[in-house]
């Protein structure tokens, strides 16, 4: 009996012991944390993250990190749905973060942000950066590098044109343009800038115009902004005075049709034939990273000593009314990083996305390698081991400006709101409003309200 | 049973005899058919007959991909008709592209075809030089025309104004032009019908030259046989580019996308907005799943309809050599 009862209890203790290890095995094959991000495992981008990725093995024992390239955040959000998604997937802009945010496709981390092993994102991120990370004061997203907007001009024009600094208010940016400009026999020969949404190939225009006149998208009660802020139909009219003045003689529909012959020849824009490297136009706003193709056709931003073209960046000219308050802001937008719906392992999601955002060798590489502006405040010193180009300097200040970032997101499918208004800057600049079934300027922004707020993730 | 060489041929099995069974292991043809039908089955099922099922009941929700289907009941199909100005817009465009595009291309691919006809031995060169356009991807050859038709540089545009027929100071916008921009896609999708061509010349060829003969010594010019030999006689052909021709114009989509992309003005009128076009706005950049299946199942319906029309109106106007498409 007491043999039976002792094989018994042997017998018992094994089972559990073999069930405590098979528990503990299946956790430790649970660790894996699989990291999505769109640049495919050739680019430097990827190599990059992989060895992120590694050192977060090495500093987390039992930990495994997988990282997959070439996956967009359409792929990535088809497979969140499908239940098969990445724990955490990297989108390469911050403009849909309203959307992941607003439908849940990557979870709130305000819990993992403010817990024991949580961040300081004030202290850690810039201002900027943390500015398309959220929305409706959910942060669903962590920065990881960033991607500024601002103004271009060429040093060589502009010296010709006996105009020595960049403008900083838009009666500046005019004046200097109506210097730049060279018309002949009713034919733009050179621009000095150019409002028009579509031109450069980006729908950044409308961003840009908020920036410039301190507009903004929604309002107070997470609605669309367009009626209720005075400053967009600001915006629209100094874009057509703009037009008439500097291309038209006064005359807007002269200036517009010029203006679109010129634009209808304009190069290749992602070459070194683009109109800036070829000095048709003098003035441009765009991303940092545009630069590089100004310095040479590798786009390589270290590789600046011998220009394609002799330029500087700046801030964005603003209107003239803010520019004490709001000269040296620019749009600013990130690698939005976040944890999927669904993931089986929140706590070790949150550890690596943590690991990836906060940790200094990679953004760092990252900044050294693609001459990007880091969004981690420890790396903005001087002494940080960041090589800055030297023309990449404005960008950094930019991000410094209290005012600059994204601006406020929310769940408007993939951006439509800047869409939209660029719907109506197309009619707007084309002088024909009733081709969209408006009268006036007015009703055009109504409308574009309407249509933002009509939105299913609106409603 | 025997053949003349004598040889008696013994039948495979006696008439009503039993099937013997088969031997152990060995499958019944049927079973083999059944596994020879089972991966195209399967696929049938997972890939085509589930997803339409399931689309079918998200169009009856709001689902924004990531959480579960909302019940919405006909709300979709209400919005569609009484609160969604672009669906309209969609849906006239749709419609204008189908009527106006498919006569125009039926009729430019029968007289390619015809005139490969008279290209006597050298039509086998000409044939391949008109299909070869086919073969260029839809992109690529839209990246192209946008350059022909560009207003201030096209070539389009440089030569009409050599004829005189233009001056560039106020040039053709082509794309960038409401009243012009769909015209544009019709004269580009003129550029690939080398397919449809083909069906044609091949319908062309099969005609009995004895009936043109006939023709001919009953004193019907080269009008009258076109009219009364060659038309009847290609309304096959005619009917079966038709049907193909709806189906695939419902589903325009690639050309104009690319097209708008490439304008000066991003075709604020929506000149160029398409009915799949507004499917792919509603779904992929709305995420508004739900509605966007409501969309495709009306397009499915309208096809649907537009088939069987003409399906029953062909017994009018379709001439098969021998009675009917089914025998």
């Amino acid at each position: 009996m007491k043999k039976k009862s002792l094989l018994a209890g042997l017998f018992a203790a094994a089972l559990l012991a073999s069930g405590l290890v098979s528990a503990n095995v299946a956790q430790a094959a649970n660790r894996e944390i699989v990291v999505w991000m769109p640049q495919g495992p050739t680019r430097a981008h990827y190599k990059l993250i992989n060895a992120a990725a590694q050192r977060i093995e090495k500093k987390h024992p039992g930990l495994t990190v997988t990282v997959v390239g070439g996956k967009d955040m359409e792929v990535s959000l088809a497979a969140i749905n499908a239940g098969n998604g990445p724990d955490i997937s990297m989108a390469n802009g911050a403009g849909n973060v309203g959307w992941f945010c607003g439908t849940g496709a990557w979870v709130n981390l305000n819990k993992y942000i403010n817990g024991a092993n949580g961040v300081d994102m004030k202290k850690t991120f810039t201002p900027a950066a943390i500015s398309g990370t959220k929305s409706k004061g959910v942060t669903c997203a962590m920065p990881f590098s960033s991607e500024v907007f601002g103004f271009y001009y060429n040093k060589d024009l502009f010296k010709d044109a006996g105009i020595k600094r960049a403008p900083e208010t838009l009666s500046e940016l005019k004046s200097a343009s109506q210097k730049l400009t060279v018309i002949r026999n009713g034919n733009i020969i050179k621009a000095g800038y150019v409002p028009w949404a579509t031109y450069m190939d980006n729908d950044m225009t409308a961003q840009f115009l908020a920036a410039q006149f301190g507009a903004e998208f929604f309002n107070s009660k997470n609605k669309s902004a367009f009626v209720t802020d005075p400053a967009w139909e600001k915006a629209f009219k100094w874009q057509r005075n703009f037009i008439a003045d500097v291309y038209g003689g006064g005359n807007f529909e002269k200036g517009s049709n010029r203006l679109q012959a010129f634009m209808a020849q304009a190069g290749a824009w992602w070459s070194s034939d683009n109109d800036f490297n070829t000095g048709r136009i003098a003035m441009l706003n765009h991303a940092d990273w545009l630069g590089t193709l100004f310095c040479n056709p590798d786009w390589n931003a270290y590789d600046c000593n011998t220009p394609d073209v002799n330029f500087k960046a700046a801030p964005m000219p603003v209107a003239d009314a803010i520019h004490d308050t709001d000269y040296g802001r620019g749009v600013v937008g990130s690698n939005a990083m976040g944890i999927s719906k669904g993931t089986d392992n929140m706590r070790d999601a949150w550890t690596v996305l943590k690991e990836l955002t906060t940790e200094l060798k990679v953004s760092r590489d990252w900044a050294n390698t693609f001459g990007a502006v880091p969004s981690l405040n420890a790396l903005r010193q001087p002494d940080a081991g960041v090589t800055r180009p030297a023309w990449m300097l404005p960008f950094y200040r930019i991000t410094s400006h209290p005012k600059s970032g994204y601006h406020r997101l929310l769940n408007a499918g993939e951006h439509l709101e800047v869409d939209y208004l660029v719907e109506l800057f197309n009619a707007w600049q084309a002088n024909d409003l009733q081709g969209i079934g408006v009268s006036n300027l007015k009703a055009g922004l109504k409308q574009a309200a309407d249509k933002v707020n009509a939105l299913p993730g609106m409603r | 049973m025997s053949f003349p060489s004598g040889k008696t041929v013994r039948p495979l099995r006696k008439q009503g005899a039993a099937v013997p069974a088969p031997k152990h292991g060995v499958s019944t043809p049927k079973t083999f058919i059944f596994m020879c039908m089972l991966p195209w089955t399967a696929g049938f099922f997972l890939f085509t007959a589930y997803p339409m099922i399931a689309s079918f009941y998200q169009s009856f929700t709001y689902w924004d991909m990531i959480n579960p289907p909302k019940w919405l009941g006909i709300d979709n199909y209400q919005r569609m008709f009484f609160h969604d100005d672009l669906f309209w817009k969609a849906f006239y465009n749709t419609m204008w592209i189908s009527a106006t595009s498919i006569p125009i291309r039926i009729a430019f691919a029968m007289f390619s075809a015809y005139l490969l006809t008279k290209a006597g031995k050298t039509r086998n060169i000409y044939r391949t030089i008109y299909f070869l356009p086919s073969m260029v991807p839809v992109v690529a050859g839209t990246l192209i025309f946008a350059w022909l038709f560009q207003p201030y540089f096209g070539v389009l545009n440089l030569f009409l104004e050599k004829l005189g027929l233009i001056s560039m100071k106020n040039p053709p916008m082509w794309f960038d032009n409401p009243g012009l921009s769909k015209w544009s896609l019709i004269i580009m999708g003129l550029w690939g019908i080398g397919d449809t061509m083909i069906i044609f010349l091949a319908g062309l060829l099969d005609i009995d030259k004895s009936l043109y003969e006939a023709a001919s010594l009953e004193g019907a010019n080269g009008f009258q046989q076109f009219r009364y030999v060659t038309l009847p006689l290609m309304t096959p052909v005619i009917f079966f580019s038709a049907v193909t021709g709806v189906i695939g114009s419902f589903q325009y989509f690639t050309q104009a996308y690319i097209a708008t992309g490439l304008t000066i003005n991003g075709d604020y009128t929506k000149s160029m907005y398409f009915y799949a076009t507004h499917i792919y706005e509603t779904a992929f950049q709305q995420y508004d799943m739900g509605y966007a299946a409501a969309l495709s199942w009306f397009l499915l319906f309208v096809t649907m309809i537009a088939t069987v029309l003409m399906l029953v109106t062909q017994k009018r106007w379709v001439h098969y050599p021998n009675g009917t498409m089914f025998k």
